[in-house]
């Protein structure tokens, strides 16, 4: 091949914040050919991020510096480019979309008017009336539904996938000739990350662009990608072809990634003859449908929330979050509740510990009906059901000491004698969690996401519970992360004889770690079953789409 | 959280200078008794030690200078702020009693005395700074009051005296006291109003939410100034019906900023397992969410204290504020009414309460900028 369209040598970045200087990028080659997807693959500080806006020159010119290196796109150095050149290159021949479409895209201008600013911005020769048939074209050619008519939508009538759509005609708009795509797809629902990667695809088809994609998902780069680069703290540790990287990965750090990937996990997982008498215990409660063995058993439960109109604010209408639902979670089993964004899964879960109110339906713990207890008969029975939180940051009281956090839930609840055993009690759980004894006298702030998420997993743990509901906990981490605390999961769940009510939309963890799998969509329990049945054989049309829009490390 | 909100707080000059004002305040207002007054501090006569400042001292002085010393230990013990809270709280009221029951100063009070030979002819004595009372008009010295800074050369007056002839330093310094014990005091009362009605308010939501914003339009609707010269007219004057006036009028702001505060915190997932813990909802309000939504209060308060301040000075110059006290609010009232303009006795009081009020806002901006995020100076750059 000729010259590549863009070839990055050697280049550093170094960000200075407040007389600290972080070197965010060390010594990163690669280069993109014309039509070619390149991905640069890593966990969250790895670089990827900066090395995608250092290739813009987006990031602030009074933190970052480039003390060595060159960016060349077309034979020009981006990073000796006066500011003006680099003008005319953003968004006419190098255009960018970002990862969060809620706030990528400007809320008080109608998505028209902001793709025929951004024509006219780089083509000012362009009449008014030829930037809006170029703009509806755009919108078209990204397959937006009913695009003339959303011509004059703004960005809020518009749902996530249909926003990052707005954002890619924005950035096509212009037909640059590299697409900088930070992680696009991340915020998105599964299915509609598989619309999306195929519109990129049908899209780079078609007018011949070369991508940088950016992302931290190995299924996606399987999709996507011609030439991966994997990168760890600021450094490139291995470039090669996708096939070749994903297959046979040389650099340990990459085989690390990899084996951490749910789905690597799960083929090791179902490898091993010591977890298969659980498998087999599923169909057998199953079949002979033991009361005695239920834990749980949820009758029709509604949760509607009120959609309130009008001078009085009548109610006009619900939103049937859950929708009628009936479940029985057996003891001792790990449940997969999975489904998208918006299905009703978490309000299920937190409905099930009296968190959120159910408007009719019953739950039962043990046969104990939970629904319409006061706060204080709910009292005595929280101890028994626990739930663990999806984001790190805000999981855990930031004031508070982790003692405080694990200890004060056993002294509301009179357990242990003294401030000593209590505090011999939360450093037990502790170690189980893998954390020192010392982790007790800090702060939050302290600790790293997986960390956090372990402390919140013992706050769950520490009133010694029968049930827990895992409400996406694995979902802000990165997947070595990830694979640790399932791991963690699946040795306190035969150690604590727990039930788990997982709630996640990741089905590759799904795989790896439930006995049974429920899949919701709209507020309604589509199918339920064995783990192993309803991922390999899925019966309703909706699993069958959820599974299919899997990004997959095998389909290469 | 709280200690880099201290910290971005303390980074402003203007914010220095305005806590370098207050904490001079603060000293002149604890110490005003031993700053400025008429008797000697210590003094010895035919060999006998005596501190006759001591005998003169009041009941609301011995409270003031416990509760300065109450709050020192406090702030230097290693304690949790909800127990220094409380311990300082039982000092109070323990403080009160015992200094209403046992401080007795004697109930006439002849300045003229101290000038007397029974207080001059001693071995040695040590008079304050000042050596004037606030309300000690000098009778012995002359016909007319009324004297510039520096004027008569036999007695030094820095700021010159009023028309009854007392020592406008020394007023101003006893003013002082007024001025900050009604800012603090009655924005104390509407803050703990505030935070509670507000708490209850932003964590149960719905109806309790419903009423509670009505509760606080009704209270936003009245007119604390002519609220105070009505129960001034009706009841007299005294600075404690000011403060209660004042602080349960004004809390609805308080109460806004929290029920916000804890609408948002209500969905944090931290109070949810808190909730799901089964914690006393005592523990969920004020152990989980309380300390996280204070922050915003800081601001408010600052600005409270301010007004207050003013809304004591406005009434006190309007000439409903206290009788004999010295209030700054009382000072400029006097100099309005005086038959000749007399530059001293408005700019000196004048000064003060704009610098005070200058003072306060300061702190509340700089307060304000350090809690928000879009000021922040280091712009996140995440990979």
């Amino acid at each position: 091949m000729s010259q590549p369209l863009l070839a990055v040598n050697n280049l550093r970045t170094y960000l200075n914040s407040s007389g600290r200087v972080v070197k965010a990028v060390e010594d990163v080659s690669f280069s993109i050919a014309k039509g070619e997807t390149f991905c640069l693959v890593g966990e969250s500080g790895s670089g990827k991020s900066i090395t995608g806006l250092s290739v813009m020159q987006l990031l602030p010119q009074d933190i970052a510096s480039h003390p060595a290196g060159e960016i060349l796109f077309n034979g020009q150095n981006m990073l000796t480019l006066p500011e003006a050149a680099l003008r005319g290159i953003r968004g006419s021949q190098i255009a960018m979309i970002f990862q969060e479409p809620m706030t990528s895209l400007n809320p008080v201008f109608s998505i028209g008017e902001q793709i025929t600013e951004a024509l006219q911005l780089h083509n000012p020769t362009m009449s008014d009336a030829e930037a809006v048939e170029r703009a509806m074209l755009a919108l078209e050619q990204v397959q937006m539904p009913n695009a003339r008519a959303r011509f004059s939508d703004f960005p809020h009538q518009l749902s996530g996938g249909q926003r990052q759509r707005v954002m890619i005609a924005m950035a096509l708009a212009c037909e640059p000739e590299l697409l900088i795509a930070d992680e696009p797809t991340t915020a998105l629902d599964v299915t509609v990350q598989a619309e999306i990667l195929r519109l990129l695809r049908q899209l780079q088809d078609a007018t011949g662009m070369s991508t940088l994609f950016i992302t931290h998902d190995f299924g996606v780069v399987a999709q996507m990608a011609q030439h991966v680069g994997v990168m760890q703290q600021g450094r490139l540790v291995e470039v090669g072809s996708t096939a070749q990287v994903l297959r046979a990965p040389r650099h340990a750090y990459t085989q690390q990634l990899l084996a951490a990937v749910p789905e690597n996990l799960a083929r090791h997982r179902t490898g091993r003859s010591d977890f298969s008498p659980t498998i087999s215990s599923i169909n057998h409660v199953e079949d002979v449908g033991l009361k005695s063995d239920l834990l749980l058993s949820i009758r029709h439960l509604n949760v509607w929330f009120p959609i309130k109109k009008g001078l009085f604010r009548q109610t006009v209408d619900h939103v049937r979050a859950v929708d009628d639902v009936s479940l029985d979670i057996p003891k001792g089993q790990i449940v997969a509740l999975v489904g998208e964004s918006g299905c009703g899964k978490t309000t299920l879960g937190r409905a099930v510990l009296q968190l959120e109110k159910p408007t009719s339906g019953s739950i039962q713990l043990h046969g104990q009906e939970l629904t319409g207890l006061s706060a204080r008969a709910l009292r005595p029975l929280r101890p028994k059901m626990q739930i663990a939180f999806q984001d790190p940051q805000s999981s855990l009281n930031p004031r508070l000491l982790i003692e405080t956090t694990l200890t004060e839930p056993l002294k509301a609840h009179g357990i242990g004698a003294n401030d000593e055993e209590r505090l011999e009690r939360a450093a037990n759980i502790l170690a189980d969690m893998q954390l020192p004894r010392e982790a007790l006298w800090r702060y939050p702030h302290e600790f790293s996401g997986g960390q956090r998420q372990r402390i919140g997993l013992a706050r769950a743990l520490v009133l010694n519970p029968d049930f827990i509901v895992c409400d996406e906990i694995t979902s802000a981490l990165d997947v070595s992360v990830q694979a640790e605390i399932l791991q963690l999961l699946l040795k306190i769940r035969a150690e604590h004889d727990l039930t788990l009510l997982f709630i996640t939309h990741n089905i590759g963890v799904v795989e790896y770690l439930s006995d049974q799998t429920v899949v919701m969509y709209k507020g309604k329990i589509v199918e339920r079953g064995a783990t192993s049945d309803v991922c390999g054989h899925p019966q309703d049309a909706y699993t069958q789409k959820l599974l299919s829009a899997v990004p997959r490390l095998l389909k290469i | 959280m709280t200690e880099s909100i201290w910290r971005k707080t303390w980074q402003g000059t203007g914010v220095k200078l305005g806590f370098v004002w207050i904490g001079l305040l603060v000293f002149m207002g604890v110490f005003a008794p031993f700053l400025a007054n008429s008797m000697p501090l210590l003094m010895s006569k035919n060999g006998e030690i005596s501190a006759p400042v001591l005998t003169y001292l009041t009941a609301e002085d011995v409270l003031v200078l416990v509760l300065f010393a109450l709050a020192s230990v406090l702030a230097w013990l290693p304690l949790g702020t909800g127990k220094r809270v409380l311990l300082f709280l039982a000092g109070t009221l323990l403080t009160v009693f015992v200094t209403q029951a046992w401080v007795k100063p004697p109930a006439v009070n002849l300045y003229d005395d101290f000038r007397s030979t029974a207080y001059t002819a001693v071995d040695w004595r040590m008079m304050p700074p000042v050596p004037y009372a606030p309300t000690d008009y000098l009778r012995d010295y002359a016909e007319h009051g009324l004297e510039a800074p520096l004027e008569a050369s036999e007695r030094f007056h820095l700021m010159g005296t009023e028309e009854n002839g007392a020592d406008v330093f020394s007023r101003m310094i006893h003013a002082s006291r007024i001025a900050l014990s009604i800012g603090l005091i009655a924005t104390s009362i509407s803050m703990v109003i505030g935070v509670m009605l507000g708490g209850l308010m932003g964590y149960f939501s719905g109806v309790v939410d419903m009423i509670g914003m009505r509760l606080v339009e009704i209270f936003e609707a009245i007119p604390t100034l002519f609220l105070l010269l009505t129960f001034v007219a009706f009841f007299g004057r005294s600075l404690y019906m000011m403060m209660i006036i004042i602080g349960v009028t004004s809390w609805s702001g308080y109460a806004r900023y929290i029920r916000a505060e804890f609408l948002k915190l209500r969905k944090q997932e931290y109070v949810q397992a808190a909730v799901a813990s089964g914690l006393p909802l005592s523990s969920i309000l004020f152990r989980h969410m309380l300390p996280n939504g204070v922050a915003p209060l800081l601001v408010a308060a600052s600005f409270g204290v301010a007004s207050a301040i003013l809304a004591e000075a406005t009434l006190s110059f309007l000439g409903l504020g206290l009788i004999d006290a010295p209030s700054w609010g009382q000072m400029l009232d006097q100099a309005v009414k005086s038959s000749t303009f007399n530059w001293w006795m408005a700019a000196f009081p004048g000064g003060a309460i704009f610098f005070t009020v200058f003072a306060y806002n300061l702190i509340g901006e700089a307060f304000r900028d350090a809690i928000d995020p879009k000021l922040s100076r280091n712009a996140g750059v995440g990979s």
